[in-house]
């Protein structure tokens, strides 16, 4: 049996049905395409088809072949029609048999839309009014449609077949659609990454649009997620977008990561980026994280799933949003954070097809004005946070709502509260906290082991944004300290 | 005395004035050395909210200075 075959007699379907019975298939499916009395408005008598048999065999058989492998069917023909055909007569027959009827249906409905897409097949339609002429099937005239071709990038010998299937497979979570995220996306998206996920809360900026190519000015006032994951489907509409109009918080982190690849922070600030660290940590996945400050740029893989260094051991607790500028204040040339997220999107890349040259353990510093560029060894930290937030697989993590209280910190002392708090003694001296009684112990020793827990008292815990009591609130609680909380938003979310 | 290597980055390159420098210095360690050049420089940010790094690793503030050593001063930064 041809699994692909032209015909210049009549359509038999029970007999073109019978050799594709097996007994693992519980499905069968069917299409006939039949010839209709009218096209376009004019009345068809009849019609005739021609085709260049050689080429639309060769190309029909891997139609079949791919679309039953692809499905999963079990055996699958298609026959196709040459020469006069009246009206009813039946022009394309498919035949699928498939364990069950999805695989059937589905493999049934590729195949003749292929078909009819792909084969250099003509027909000439003779009308009632006596005019004839040939009618392109489909775009057969334009040759086979265009589809997303990798072979540049699969002739690569470390890459190939086996690494475009790993890719197609694979999941990337992007956080931040923004002057990192857009070169990331793309790059990720061109290499046919299976799924991205695209995370960002915001809407675009006129101002974004000089170093976020993937937005149009018509986009301004869209949310970036969507509109970024509209921008890729039409690239490439091979793959799956999904985007997240929300900010990356340790709850969507937990969900997220479950069973994905890599995520790559693409964010603009160090508590977000901090969100990221802790994320991946937590769920042992790799972490890529690039930031850029006017002509510079910084990048790092925190290798999570190997016990690699991570954001926490090369930047200490004092670390603080507001020390450096962002791009809105500093400012930002637009190929900087395109290379930036070039190099993030290599990166994720080597990871998946496993690649030599990987960074780990490593801070890459790039300066683009001299064209610099520098791998600093930076071995993990003994005494960093970052180990402590890794949780046994046995226990989850604990999600942000039932870790953060969001009250005054007044009322928390007067409700009993031991008050901790966590920040650096520099910080402390500048900003002490607005309550007096409280405990003062550095981030550093409690995770050392230097907080005694009394039993059946509750703890709140207090950092300058939230971001660290939380890690810290978590990593008690997974120690069985289940009265221990966390203040949301630290003494930043006080003030006023 | 010790001739060092120096390299700026992102806000101690713009108060620096440059992104990279060959010092003559007694500085024996980072710290002393931070100190030195915060003076010289104008530097506003503390050593403990950056990092510093000798010979490509990351290293810590006391960590004896050499003389050839290249010391890569840098500040956190986040944008993207």
């Amino acid at each position: 049996m041809n699994v692909f075959e032209f015909s210049t007699t009549p359509i038999d379907a029970a007999r073109l049905a019978a050799p594709l019975a097996s007994p693992a298939a519980g499905g069968f499916a069917a299409f006939e395409g039949r010839v209709r009395d009218r096209n376009e408005g004019r009345a068809v008598t009849s019609l005739e088809y021609e085709a260049f048999e050689a080429l639309a065999v060769a190309e029909g058989g891997r139609i079949v072949a791919d679309a039953a492998r692809r499905h999963g069917a079990t055996l699958a023909r298609c026959v196709h029609r040459v020469g006069r055909l009246e009206v009813g007569d039946v022009a394309v027959w498919v035949g699928v048999s498939a364990p069950h009827r999805a695989e059937a249906f589905a493999a049934c409905l590729e195949i003749i839309d292929e078909v009819k897409h792909r084969l250099p097949i003509w027909k000439k339609e003779s009308y009632a009014d006596g005019d004839s002429g040939w009618v392109n099937c489909e775009h057969a005239a334009h040759g086979t449609a265009p589809r997303f071709d990798y072979s540049r990038q699969a002739a690569l010998p470390e890459v190939g077949a086996a690494g475009q299937a790993r890719l197609a497979q694979a999941h990337v979570i992007v956080v931040g659609a923004g002057g990192l995220g857009c070169p990331v996306l793309a790059s990720l998206a061109g290499a046919g990454v299976g799924l991205l996920t695209i995370v960002d809360p915001d809407r675009v900026e006129a101002s974004n649009l000089h170093r976020q190519p993937l937005f149009a000015l018509a986009d301004v006032g869209q949310p970036k997620a969507e509109a970024a994951a509209r921008r890729l489907a039409a690239y490439n509409p091979g793959l799956r977008y999904e985007a997240l109009v929300r900010r990356f918080d340790a709850g969507l982190g937990a969900e997220l990561l479950a069973g994905a690849d890599a995520i790559v922070d693409c964010t603009d600030n160090f508590a977000a980026k901090f969100l990221v660290n802790d994320a991946a940590q937590r769920a042992g996945v790799p972490a890529v994280i690039a930031s850029v400050y006017q002509y510079e740029g910084q990048l790092q893989v925190v290798r999570a799933d190997r016990g690699g260094s991570c954001l926490r051991c090369q930047w200490p607790e004092a670390t603080r949003d507001g020390l450096v500028g962002n791009c809105a204040e500093a400012g930002v040339l637009g190929p900087v954070p395109a290379i930036l997220g070039q190099l993030q999107a290599l990166e994720v890349l080597k990871l998946l097809l496993d690649l030599p040259g990987q960074l780990q353990d490593e801070v890459l510093l790039v300066d683009l004005l001299v064209h610099g560029q520098q791998r600093l060894a930076a071995p993990r930290d003994p005494g960093c946070a970052g180990r402590c937030l890794r949780v046994d697989g046995a226990t989850a993590p604990a999600r942000a709502s039932e870790v953060d209280l969001m009250l005054p910190l007044a009322a928390a002392a007067a409700a009993g509260y031991r008050i901790v708090d966590i920040r650096e003694p520099m910080e402390c001296a500048f900003e002490p906290l607005p309550v007096p009684g409280q405990q003062a112990l550095p981030l550093g020793r409690l995770l050392d082991g230097a907080l005694d827990v009394e039993a059946g008292r509750p703890y709140l815990l207090v950092c300058a944004h939230g971001v660290r009591s939380h890690a810290a609130a978590e990593y008690l609680r997974a120690r069985g300290h289940a009265n221990v909380w966390s203040l949301a938003g630290g003494l930043a979310a006080q003030a006023g | 005395m010790p001739r060092l290597q120096l390299r700026y980055f992102a806000l101690l390159r713009e108060q620096a004035g440059r992104q990279a420098e060959t010092v003559e210095t007694a500085a024996a360690t980072p710290a002393a050395l931070y100190a030195e050049l915060a003076a010289r420089h104008g530097f506003r940010l503390a050593a403990a909210q950056l990092r510093v790094a000798v010979n490509a690793s990351f290293s810590d503030w006391e960590h004896p200075l050499r003389d050839g050593d290249e010391v890569v001063f840098i500040p956190p930064v986040a944008g993207g």
